[in-house]
């Protein structure tokens, strides 16, 4: 593996081709990334009662979130540590308890070992079972967005979030707060896990092209922005990123303009009489952000479209492929019947028979397995676009770029790739808070 | 039409059972060669809906719904929406889908009975359905639908389609086919 500072260059603008293909360096990933950074896991609405839990991954790691008897919540991974198989095999569910199908070890919703068959005996009584627990998750939760790490000494998550949270504030802390819609859709790519994460979290420059037939027939709003026929870099919108990896694109006054007919009527007479609530509870800003169309990423593997409300999980499964975990993101106070038509609408859009996810799977896939050649490998890709146009703004956190087709959020992503995969203690990352210090 | 049949959870008759049959085969070869508009002008009914839920791995005994999560439908479409995502392949700027994808549409098990609503019957049916794209990206869906079809001025159209997809992870990067 080549040093990190030749694998990705120029404040994150060019990287090797080898990071989204070469085994060591995916290894590399799940071990300085994926087992340190927090990872989503769930959302607190999934699962509100006593019992309640979902499985998902975190890297390639199974675990199980579960909703404790006071009302906390726990994860630990999904493998008995007798034998090591799975003791949970659904999705997700209500239960009391985990028995292993292997030889019936029984775990309790808290990953502690409760019951082991033939304990007196075969055991004789001497089993530790205390110290058999399953391996646990260090759980922390954001406005209702759970998530987990397995890394001890990681900030809390509020901390690893930096800036970010700020301006996810903005509908995460709406009055009554956000609820995720499932189950989960699950869906596969061919692709790196990078390829989804840098296309959600700023490239709003595919959008025009990429989505162009989406566009067309879909109308609303966005649909000057087919072709890249209209677009204004002063006024359309702004692109953010945060030192600590993540980062988004905004278009102003766009949250609902994916949706149309009716859908867009009901949501954007929704955030009409609610923006006012957001601007007394927090500013003028957020009100802002409120309203606007958001692609953005919370690093590594989380990304969400804030309006068209889709929210993802790029599951890695090796170098070169991905699962795919799509959920609704919608307003717990919003009526029952205006959150089923964004479910739907997210479904008919980003969903696995979405008009424009469809358009973005070839090219995932495409980007990473183009670089299965070894010639081609040896190269780099580019994306420098805006670069030195990024600026403090005094009022908001991180760097910020005028308008909403940039790739300086990208660029944020991969520098604070290189970070991690420098193996860099927590001290040593970059903060939006040391950020701040230069204003 | 919503006059009630007496008749309603018996087998259809073997002539009706043969135009069933031969409607099903008929709409699988107008999706097989993309002839997109024939399918929705002369085979589908202006009220139908078209479903498709996701499947959920849960053990047998727990049915607990949680949260709000009660069902995501990966389709979940009218007349309107089906006809929106045939007028995004009419805009030639579909670049996923050129070259085209060859999808290939095997229909069997069919089994017909007349339902509740007079003239309306109730099929249902197992499909296979192979996608080709490219030089060597192939996927493979399979399940069942369950129809409900409807004769229109003498003709077999398609009123509903609730199709079980029976993979809990969708083998495939999009599933933008109609099944």
């Amino acid at each position: 593996m080549k040093p990190i500072n030749k694998l990705v260059q120029q404040e994150g603008a060019i990287q090797d081709r080898a990071i989204f293909w070469d085994e060591d360096i995916y290894q590399k990933e799940m071990e300085e990334i994926f087992a340190r950074c927090w990872l989503f896991l769930t959302h607190e609405s999934i699962i509100p009662d006593e019992g309640d839990y979902q499985a998902t991954t975190m890297g390639e790691d199974s675990v199980v979130v579960a909703r404790q008897k006071d009302g906390s919540i726990k994860a630990f991974v999904n493998s008995c540590t007798h034998r090591g198989n799975a003791v949970c095999f659904s999705d997700g569910g209500n239960a009391k308890a985990f028995t292993c199908p292997y030889h019936g070890w029984v775990f309790g919703m808290d990953g502690s070992l409760v019951d082991v068959p033939l304990e007196e005996q075969a055991y004789h009584n001497e089993i530790d079972k205390n110290a058999l627990h399953l391996k646990k998750v260090r759980v922390e939760s954001y406005k209702g967005f759970v998530f987990g790490t397995f890394d001890e000494d990681a900030p809390s998550l509020k901390d690893y979030l930096g800036g970010m949270a700020w301006y996810m504030d903005s509908f995460m802390d709406a009055p009554g707060g956000c609820e995720l819609i499932g189950p989960p859709m699950k869906s596969i790519l061919d692709c790196n896990w990078k390829n989804p994460t840098e296309n959600f979290i700023g490239d709003g420059y595919h959008v025009g092209w990429a989505h162009a037939s989406a566009l067309e027939i879909a109308g609303g709003p966005l649909a000057a922005a087919k072709g890249n026929a209209v677009y204004d870099a002063e006024t359309s919108g702004l692109q953010v990123t945060v030192p600590e990896g993540h980062g988004f694109g905004i278009i102003w006054e766009a949250a609902a303009a994916l949706h149309a007919g009716p859908v867009y009527d009901a949501y954007q007479k929704w955030l009409d009489e609610r923006s006012p609530l957001i601007r007394e509870k927090m500013d003028e800003h957020r009100e802002k952000f409120y309203r606007g169309h958001w692609d953005a990423a919370i690093f590594p593997n989380c990304s969400f479209l804030y309006g068209t409300n889709t929210f993802k999980m790029w599951q890695p499964r090796g170098p070169h492929s991905i699962e795919v975990f799509t959920w609704t993101l919608v307003e717990k106070e919003m009526p029952q019947e205006l959150k089923q038509m964004i479910h739907a609408d997210n479904m008919l859009t980003f969903g696995t028979a979405g008009i424009l996810e469809s358009d973005d799977g070839e090219n995932m896939e495409q980007c990473t397995q183009s670089n299965r050649g070894y010639s081609t490998r040896q190269g780099t890709l580019y994306i420098g676009m805006g670069q030195g146009h990024e600026y403090l703004d005094p009022e908001l956190p991180g760097l910020v770029s005028k308008g909403w087709i940039n790739e300086a959020p990208q660029r944020g992503m991969y520098r604070r790739w290189a970070e991690f995969m420098e193996g860099k203690p927590w001290s040593e990352l970059s903060t939006t808070a040391q950020l701040e210090q230069k204003k | 039409m919503s006059t009630s049949n007496q008749q309603a959870g018996q087998s259809v008759d073997q002539s009706t059972h043969f135009e069933v049959e031969r409607f099903l085969v008929k709409e699988a070869r107008a999706l097989d060669e993309e002839r997109f508009h024939d399918w929705l002008d002369g085979m589908l009914t202006k009220d139908i809906t078209y479903q498709l839920p996701t499947q959920e791995v849960r053990y047998r005994r727990d049915t607990k719904v949680l949260g709000n999560s009660q069902t995501t439908y990966l389709y979940n479409d009218n007349f309107g929406m089906l006809s929106m995502r045939v007028a995004r392949l009419d805009t030639g700027i579909v670049w996923a889908e050129d070259p085209r994808v060859r999808n290939r549409r095997i229909i069997s098990n069919i089994d017909a009975h007349w339902s509740d609503v007079d003239g309306e019957v109730e099929v249902r049916s197992a499909f296979i359905l192979f996608r080709s794209r490219m030089q060597r990206d192939q996927a493979t869906h399979y399940g069942i639908r369950m129809d409900r079809l409807r004769k229109e001025e003498g003709q077999w159209k398609l009123a509903s389609r609730v199709i079980t997809l029976d993979q809990r992870v969708v083998l495939d990067k999009n599933i933008h086919c109609f099944f």
